[in-house]
Order: structure tokens, then C-alpha cells, then sequence
């Protein structure tokens, strides 16, 4: 008899919704892409050609090697997005 | 059903098969009360009893035979999302260390680039710098946009 005390608890048990335990994270960020670009190198006082191309040409390179990283980011969110949302 | 999904499998049917077979059984009683009473005449006082309590236990088992229903539905559902959400987390690890190994080459080939281009500026270094002087406006100008513009 005394166990006719649980059948009330247990319709309240059923009464709660349900709720789906998966939880998900949307994935870390590589850390070659979390850094920030430099700033440009700028010209120290000089009247060589020679040395004023140097610091251009690394900005150039600055410039291209942060273009591949912001490249990156988006490549990384749009494949990392894709595989997020493939997942209903 | 929240509090049920902690609960095993096998004891929440176990425990649900119980009730209702219970449920089952004591109606079956009830409804034919004067043939067991023949051979069980020890239950005739407790006839009401017996109705009430096999009325409840059936009402409850099968109540609860379809709540178990609906939360295996659930765990079947919870299952597939979890094998889907490891696949694709190695997915997603795979194409990170795809990404990482692409953007390194590309940059590799930017550095060696530029190191070929500071080798050619050495060769012709003397040549370009006997035909032309920089004065500083130049140089101001030059690193005032290298500067750019800061908020």
C-alpha cells in the first residue's frame, strides 16, 4: 500500500518537458588566425633608394601575408559554419 | 520526463510492465470476481479494494507505457544527435588542420617570395641608389601612409 504514494510523484514526473541534452560548441579558431596583423614598417631617415625599397617591399609582404589570414577567416567560418549547421 | 531520462532503460520498462501487468490482472479479477471468489474465497472483503487499486494500476500503466514510449523516442533522437555532433566535431578538427596546413604554406611562399625580392634589391642596390636620392618630404609622405589613419 505504501507504495501507492509514488504513483502521484511519478505523474508528476511525467508532467515536466522534455528537454534534449546535446550540447554543442562552435569550434575553437586556429591560433595562426587569432593573431593580429603588424603594423607597416615605416622609412628611417635615409637617402638611399635602396633602403626605402626594402621597408615597401616588406610592407608588401605584410600586406599579403595578412590577406592569406583574413582569406583564411573566412574560408575557416564558411567550412566550420557548413559543418555546424549540417548537424539538425 | 526530465527526471525520468536519469533513470535506466530497462528498470523504467521493468518497473512500467510492472504496473500495467499489475493493472491487467486486477481487472481481470474484478470483472470475474465470483468465479475466483469460488477459489479464492479469502478476497471477497476485499472486493472494493481490489477494484479501486486495479483501476489506478491500470489508469497509471498505461499512462506510463506511452510516457516511456515518448522518452525511448527521445533517447533514440538524443542518440542519433549525439553520433551526428561527434562526426561532426572530427569533421570540423580534420578541415581546422587542413586550413592551419594551407594558410602555412601559403605564407611560406610569401616569406621565401619576399627573401628572393631583398636578394635582387641587394644586387642592384648599388645601381639604384647612384641614380637617385631620396629627400625627407619623401620620406614623410611615404611613412605618413604607411601610418594610415588611427581611430
Amino acid at each position: 500500500m505504501k507504495l501507492f504514494f509514488l504513483i502521484p510523484f511519478l505523474f508528476v514526473l511525467s508532467g515536466c518537458l522534455h528537454t534534449t541534452p546535446v550540447k554543442r560548441k562552435f569550434p575553437e579558431v586556429p591560433q595562426e588566425l587569432v593573431q593580429a596583423c603588424p603594423d607597416l614598417k615605416l622609412v628611417e631617415p635615409t637617402e638611399k633608394l635602396s633602403d626605402v625599397l626594402k621597408v615597401v617591399t616588406d610592407n608588401y609582404s605584410q600586406y599579403h601575408e595578412c590577406k592569406i589570414k583574413v582569406d583564411t577567416w573566412i574560408e575557416w567560418y564558411k567550412s566550420q559554419k557548413q559543418i555546424f549547421e549540417s548537424v539538425k | 520526463m526530465f527526471l525520468l531520462s536519469f533513470i535506466p532503460d530497462a528498470l523504467m520498462l521493468w518497473i512500467v510492465n510492472t504496473i500495467l501487468l499489475a493493472g491487467i490482472a486486477g481487472s481481470v479479477v474484478s470483472f470475474f470476481f465470483g468465479f475466483f471468489a469460488r477459489w479464492m474465497p479469502w478476497i471477497i472483503p476485499y472486493r472494493m479494494l481490489l477494484q479501486i487499486i486495479s483501476l489506478v494500476l491500470l489508469i497509471a500503466g498505461v499512462y506510463f507505457k506511452g510516457g516511456v514510449s515518448d522518452e525511448m523516442k527521445w533517447r533514440a533522437r538524443v542518440a542519433e544527435l549525439e553520433a551526428k555532433v561527434a562526426k561532426a566535431e572530427i569533421e570540423s578538427k580534420n578541415v581546422n588542420e587542413k586550413i592551419v596546413t594551407v594558410y602555412k604554406d601559403k605564407v611560406k611562399v610569401v616569406t621565401k617570395h619576399q627573401v628572393v625580392v631583398q636578394e635582387k634589391i641587394k644586387e642592384v642596390q648599388v645601381v639604384i641608389d647612384a641614380q637617385c636620392k631620396i629627400t625627407n618630404e619623401t620620406l614623410d609622405i611615404l611613412n605618413n601612409s604607411a601610418k594610415g589613419i588611427k581611430k
